[in-house]
């Protein structure tokens, strides 16, 4: 027994000393280090580990996406089609321009073979009669579906009919989308979306006085319906029936494979919105809203009737030729990516809509990924530029479909906010600045002028526009990404639709290993590694398995020492 | 030497139970061959940039192919023999219905056909009607054709709601399963899956309703499954204790 105890104790005398041995210096307390610094100086000199060079030092190494794809099918350019004069798109990828011609013209009033390269149905925009004999039709018939954007799949292990809004940021989105033939994806050996296929649901323009028919056709597995907000339209249709998509209130949502029609008649014109009011906290998020523009009437009127994607309005109406060199659509979102992977979650409908509308929480929500016209950083660039010349006039039509506020900044202008909610602003109560606040679901109308008088513009350049709120211009938290965009002066452009920047390489942004946090963000421009990540300290790891080996073995013995007992 | 004999028991028991938890898996992969991975794999190679964009909407441009008020008709075929078939072996007429009133008797599907599988023999020449009895698209669409009679080896059908469509094509010689979908979003995931078996196949696709099973099932389980969990773990763990002691 005295023996057994002896041992112990010898032990446990061991195993203080190789403690204290092995506890590295500068965990110590530090009056106890300074005491000791003052008999013996300060302790020697320890290499600190090296940098950990990684991939993104060379960038070559990475895998990095084509920045401007090239224009194939000649997209980009200036071009008249069946009639339709449609403007040039400055920037890399550009909208289909025959499905622009479609939706001014109508798809029942194109030629055969322009119908068929727009990819839409013969009955996806139907415009009928003139009824007002002023040169431009007045009956208008839109047809909607809806469609599901990465979402799950009983056999694949990834997200199917997929819209990336950066490298590898795949979240589920229910868009309204224009009825369009064939199939959802680029092709059969592909899981791509099809181009037109996309967030956000397209911005809808019709004229003043319009008799519009909108027709949801759920190709969706859950029920939706269109409220159309701020838009001039009757609660209740010529049948009595529910006319303002309001499930409590107005109507039983469509279900899956069955269609409503909306009737409206707009008497006011503005810059107004519409968007889906099932479970609106979820659908609105996941999606299904859009920008809905009513146009002043005039002569010979033949508005773009969608503008898929949003973005630059390649055939802008009357009105908005009168008095602007450019019109864009800027539709701006803000996305929660607890909402939205849950589709991808199972392939049950019954278990997605509880996980959907009963698990998740909205009010523990909050929002990773900043959208415009469906795109973060750096793809915004590729296709939500605003691209000007000097001297210009551009109106922008902005909404906020997000849940939280934007203060919208625009480097090197000010611009003049001139309508709001789709509303006038009396001239005298114009207000121009360089920051403006847009609230969730409001609109605000913009006139950008670039005149440079260090006022309105401060001249030639690559001018980033933003939400100045921190988390808006970062993806999931690392920037740049969010919804950061740029007005872009022609002379800054390159003839393929890229900007010419001065700063940095943008090379690590088109990778999904940037957005995954994998890559040192100034590695591949600090040439001696100082930002490049770090390598352990193998010594002190060698010492804090020593330790905790050691508090082992006395736990151990102190254990046994118990039970003894 | 008491012990030793636990052991084998344990063993024994061991064995069996994993091989009882392992049947209905060694026994689905039987029936379901290596026909799905092909198909799947073919997905795995989409672009990594979005230089596509522009392309696929001309691309459906050029084919042999009709689109009007009651939807698209596309590679259609009623006299091209395939390579190997010397004549039309068969002629079949299938009228297809499709629409959510047929995924009913499915409760994890929204959409459905009237038929998920069709038997033909090979070389035969398939006239299809293809009624749809929602409000809103479909398509039946065959996959994997030879692609020098077939663009892109497809046989698409597209009716838009309430309407009906019909096409005529003719298969190959060889024995093969091939898979017949509905592309618009989520449609094939959510129930219009099928599949035409030419011959003795290719053996059967997954996650066709009433035919096979999904290849992600769900769990179904319930709730708090991990307190019972627990709760069977420490009983059956005292259960042992007691016995050995």
């Amino acid at each position: 027994m005295f023996q057994y105890r002896m041992t112990t104790t010898t032990i446990f005398i061991v195993c203080i000393c190789v403690l204290l041995l092995a506890f590295p210096l500068q965990w110590y307390p530090r009056t106890l280090r300074l005491l000791l610094a003052e008999v013996v100086g300060a302790t020697s000199y320890q290499p600190v580990p090296p940098s950990k060079i990684s991939t993104s030092k060379n960038l070559k190494e990475l895998d990095i996406e084509q920045a401007c794809p090239d224009d194939i099918t000649g997209a980009r350019a200036q071009q008249e089609i069946t009639g339709v004069v449609i403007s040039a798109s400055k920037t890399c990828i550009a909208d289909n321009p025959y499905a622009v011609a479609a939706f001014v013209k109508g798809t029942n009033n194109i030629p055969h073979n322009v119908l068929m390269k727009s990819g839409l149905t013969p009955d996806a925009v139907e415009k009928g009669r003139d009824l007002d004999g002023d040169g431009d039709p007045d009956e208008i018939h839109i047809r909607l579906e809806v469609a599901e954007l990465n979402g799950g799949s009983p056999e694949l292990d990834e997200a199917t009919t997929q819209h990336e809004i950066a490298p590898g940021i795949k979240p589920s989105f229910w868009v309204f989308t224009p009825k369009m033939f064939g199939m959802a994806t680029e092709n059969f050996e592909s899981l791509k979306a099809r181009p037109m296929l996309r967030l956000p649901s397209p911005a809808i323009r019709v004229e003043q006085g319009d008799t519009v028919k909108i027709t949801l056709e759920n190709s969706h597995y859950m029920p939706h319906t269109i409220h159309f907000h701020g838009v001039d339209h009757s609660f209740v249709d010529e049948k009595n029936e529910g006319n303002d998509g309001v499930p409590i209130t107005s109507e039983k949502p469509v279900m899956p494979g069955m269609a409503r029609t909306y009737d409206i008649k707009p008497r006011q014109a503005g810059t107004m919105f519409y968007h889906c009011h099932v479970q609106a906290q979820v659908h609105v998020m996941m999606g299904l809203q859009g920008l809905f523009i009513i146009e002043e009437n005039r002569a010979n009127n033949w508005v773009q009737t969608l503008n898929v994607g949003a973005g630059q309005v390649r055939a802008s109406s009357v009105a908005v030729r009168e008095e602007f060199d450019q019109e864009y659509d800027l539709h701006y979102m803000d996305i929660d990516k607890e909402l939205n992977s849950r589709v991808k979650r199972s392939n049950d409908p019954r278990v997605i809509t509880q996980s959907m509308h009963r698990d998740y929480d909205i009010t523990d929500a909050t929002s990773d990924y900043f959208t415009l016209n469906g795109r973060s950083f750096p793809y915004t660039i590729q296709e939500s530029l605003v691209v000007v010349d000097p001297d210009e006039k551009i109106k922008l039509r902005i909404a906020n479909g997000g849940s939280e506020g934007i203060a919208l900044h625009t480097h090197g202008h000010k611009a003049t906010m001139t309508h709001t909610d789709g509303v006038a602003v009396k001239p005298e109560a114009q207000i121009t600045r360089d920051v403006f606040w847009i609230a969730s679901a409001q609109r605000l109308d913009l006139t950008l002028e670039t005149i440079n008088d260090g006022l309105h513009s401060y001249g030639a350049g690559v001018w980033l526009f933003h939400d100045h709120q921190g988390r808006a211009i970062t993806t999931d938290g690392i920037s740049p990404g969010g919804h950061i965009s740029a007005i872009v002066y022609n002379d800054y452009m390159n003839n393929n639709g890229w900007p010419k920047t001065q700063g940095v390489n943008w090379s690590q942004f088109f990778t999904e290993d940037y957005y995954q946090r994998k890559i040192p963000i100034w590695e591949s421009y600090a040439p001696s590694g100082i930002f490049s990540d770090v390598h352990n300290d193998p010594v002190l790891l060698i010492r804090l398995l020593i330790i905790i080996s050691t508090l082992g073995v006395m736990l151990g013995l102190i254990i046994r020492l118990l039970l003894r007992r | 030497m008491n012990y030793l004999k636990d052991s084998k028991a344990i063993g024994i028991f061991t064995g069996l139970s994993t091989l009882l938890l392992l049947l209905p898996i060694l026994v689905s992969a039987q029936q379901n061959n290596s026909n799905h991975m092909q198909h799947d794999s073919t997905h795995d190679n989409h672009h990594k940039s979005h230089s596509g964009h522009n392309l696929h909407d001309k691309q459906q441009t050029h084919h042999n192919m009709v689109l009007n008020h009651n939807g698209m008709m596309m590679h259609s075929n009623a006299n091209q023999l395939p390579k190997g078939c010397e004549k039309i072996a068969k002629d079949y007429n299938f009228t297809i219905y499709a629409g959510s009133q047929y995924a009913t008797e499915f409760p994890n599907k929204v959409f459905g056909y009237s038929d998920y599988e069709l038997n033909v023999e090979p070389c035969s020449r398939l006239a299809i009607t293809f009624i749809n009895k929602d409000k809103v698209r479909h398509q039946w669409m065959v996959h994997g054709l030879p692609r020098y009679l077939y663009g892109q080896g497809m046989f698409h059908l597209e009716a838009t709601g309430s309407k009906e469509i019909a096409g005529v094509f003719i298969v190959p010689s060889d024995h093969k399963t091939y898979l017949i979908h509905c592309d618009m979003a989520q449609h094939m995931e959510k129930g219009m899956k099928a599949q035409l078996v030419v011959g003795k196949g290719s053996g059967n696709l997954w996650a066709i309703p009433g035919v096979s099973a999904d290849f992600n099932r769900g769990n179904y389980l319930p709730d708090k499954i991990w307190i019972a969990g627990l709760v069977v773990f420490i009983f059956s763990g005292m259960l042992a204790y007691k016995l050995y002691k």
